[in-house]
């Protein structure tokens, strides 16, 4: 553990009424280190992976594999909100098959560890990363909301992130713990695709960042109706003439910065 | 003769499949397990995409009974990472047929309820649930993807059918062999199925009004035998 002592986090929790212990996994990722940029002023940060990471002032760093019971449960203890990234370590293999597999074991058997620890150390705020490329399959001429079927192609990034969104939300069936799916577009920063063709799904990271906040407070642990328990939102930039309608994640306060104006613009001028 | 491989042949149930099926279909059998009656078994591992992708070459169809229930790897392992090397494997090869199974996952969400027909599948993080859930789920996305028709039946009891007068009510949730041997010839036979990849529940007692078989009796044309719980019968003289 690097960065900030489990200790302190706990000091930190105390000095704060809302503050909270957040883990995030995939570490390494821009994503995770994203959302800790974004909660730790607010929030004991502790970022996991599997592979070595420098994180940001202030927050703490654990090195451990989800796959493995004892790094998931050294990983969430003393935490109050798991935010599971499914992002992938830097470390994957380069053979293609060995990378499918370990993609696959990382998105099931790898959820399922991390959450079934999450659980038993009581934590009951649970969000997981997805991806609005599962509805790829729909022609653009179509307005996709959270009540649209997934059709997820098998490319395996595609794939294994909507087997691992399957996964978390089972855990909101079996038990009385709070699971909030964000599937996000496609994550760039807006200043980078300037000149690039504008894509439907676009999501500036520090948007998906703070779609993250939104849901921190999401709990409805205790309700009888497991699907109370579990939600999910589409969560993209605020576009002209979109496909993906973000109305829902609305209603939880999300409010994009970055919506690439001067792209869409230019399109439909 | 069609080629069909099945995978775990030497499981619970494919030895009581099998010796029907040989008689129309050149069957394949294959497992990391030798045959309960000594039949010849070809050694495949089915975690391990290289033998699934060599033992699948020059078949017709597929039937995949491999399972392994309550490991917390090993059944990511056979269940969900074997299916993934099935349909890959079915995708590369251009195989077109299919045919999966799995546990019921409905009766912790619906046993209290009658006249179920086909509910959405409640699978929950038991492992042989999620792991067969999840492998579902694969065998969707590539058949909808490679147009490759894929049956998927799930089970909860197997069995005999009874032979003699049985005190006490019959078994919930339960498919004898022969029907089974039906319905299987049925998903090897049909020619395709709404979507590529349809999931059928199994079972051949339906006097409790409870559990019932009608997506299988119009989709795959399944005629359960009937009348096997006149085997359950109290007397009243």
């Amino acid at each position: 553990m690097t960065g900030a002592s489990l200790s302190d986090m706990m000091r930190k929790k105390a000095k704060g009424g809302n503050s909270m212990n957040i883990l995030i996994t995939g570490g390494s990722s821009q994503l995770a280190q994203a959302i800790a940029s974004e909660l730790k002023a607010d929030h004991s940060v502790r970022l996991m992976d599997s592979v070595p990471v420098d994180v940001a002032e202030g927050c703490d760093f654990i090195q451990g594999d989800i796959l493995d019971p004892d790094d998931s449960w050294a990983a969430v203890r003393g935490i109050d909100l798991l935010i599971h990234t499914g992002e992938p370590p830097t470390n994957l293999p380069s053979d293609e098959l060995k990378r499918e597999q370990t993609l696959l074991d990382l998105a099931t058997r790898g959820t399922h560890v991390l959450f079934s620890a999450a659980v038993k150390a009581g934590i009951k705020k649970l969000i997981c990363a997805g991806t609005l490329s599962i509805f790829n399959g729909y022609s653009d001429d179509v307005y996709i909301t959270e009540l649209w079927k997934p059709l997820p192609s098998p490319e395996i990034v595609e794939m294994t992130k909507y087997l691992g969104e399957l996964t978390a939300r089972e855990f909101a069936r079996d038990h009385l713990v709070t699971v909030t799916g964000l599937r996000l577009g496609e994550l760039v920063l807006e200043e980078a695709v300037q000149g690039d063709t504008p894509n439907l799904a676009w999501l500036d990271i520090r948007d998906a960042a703070g779609a993250f906040r939104c849901v921190l407070n999401r709990d409805n642990s205790n309700s009888a109706e497991w699907t109370q328990r579990w939600a999910v939102y589409h969560i993209c930039a605020d576009i002209p003439n979109p496909k993906f309608l973000i109305d829902q994640a609305r209603g939880i306060g999300y409010q994009p910065a970055h919506n690439f104006q001067n792209l869409f613009l230019k399109t439909t001028g | 003769m069609r080629k069909v491989l099945v995978l775990g042949a030497s499981g619970n149930i494919a030895p009581y499949v099998t010796p029907d099926l040989e008689k129309d279909y050149d069957l394949y059998l294959s497992d990391i397990v030798p045959h309960p009656d000594g039949k010849p078994i070809i050694n495949v591992d089915i975690t391990s995409y290289p033998e699934v992708l060599e033992v699948c070459r020059g078949m017709d169809a597929i039937i995949n009974f491999a399972v392994l229930r309550d490991d917390p790897v090993i059944s990511f392992e056979v269940s969900t990472k074997g299916a993934y090397h099935v349909m890959k494997a079915a995708a590369e090869l251009g195989i077109k047929k299919v045919v999966h199974t799995g546990p019921q996952l409905v009766r912790n969400a619906y046993d209290h309820e009658f006249g179920i027909s086909d509910p959405p599948l409640a699978p929950g993080v038991g492992y042989y649930g999620i792991t067969k859930y999840l492998s579902m789920e694969i065998c969707e996305i590539f058949s909808r993807t490679y147009d490759i028709q894929t049956v998927c039946f799930l089970f909860n009891g197997l069995g005999s059918k009874p032979t003699e007068a049985a005190q006490g009510d019959f078994p919930p949730f339960t498919v004898v062999w022969e029907d089974l041997q039906h319905a299987c010839r049925l998903a090897l036979e049909i020619e395709s199925v709404p979507g590529n990849f349809q999931s059928f529940n199994l079972l051949s007692y339906f006097a409790q009004g409870k559990y019932e078989v009608e997506k299988a009796k119009q989709m795959l044309g399944f005629t359960p035998m009937g009348g096997l719980e006149d085997y359950f019968r109290r007397t009243t003289d």
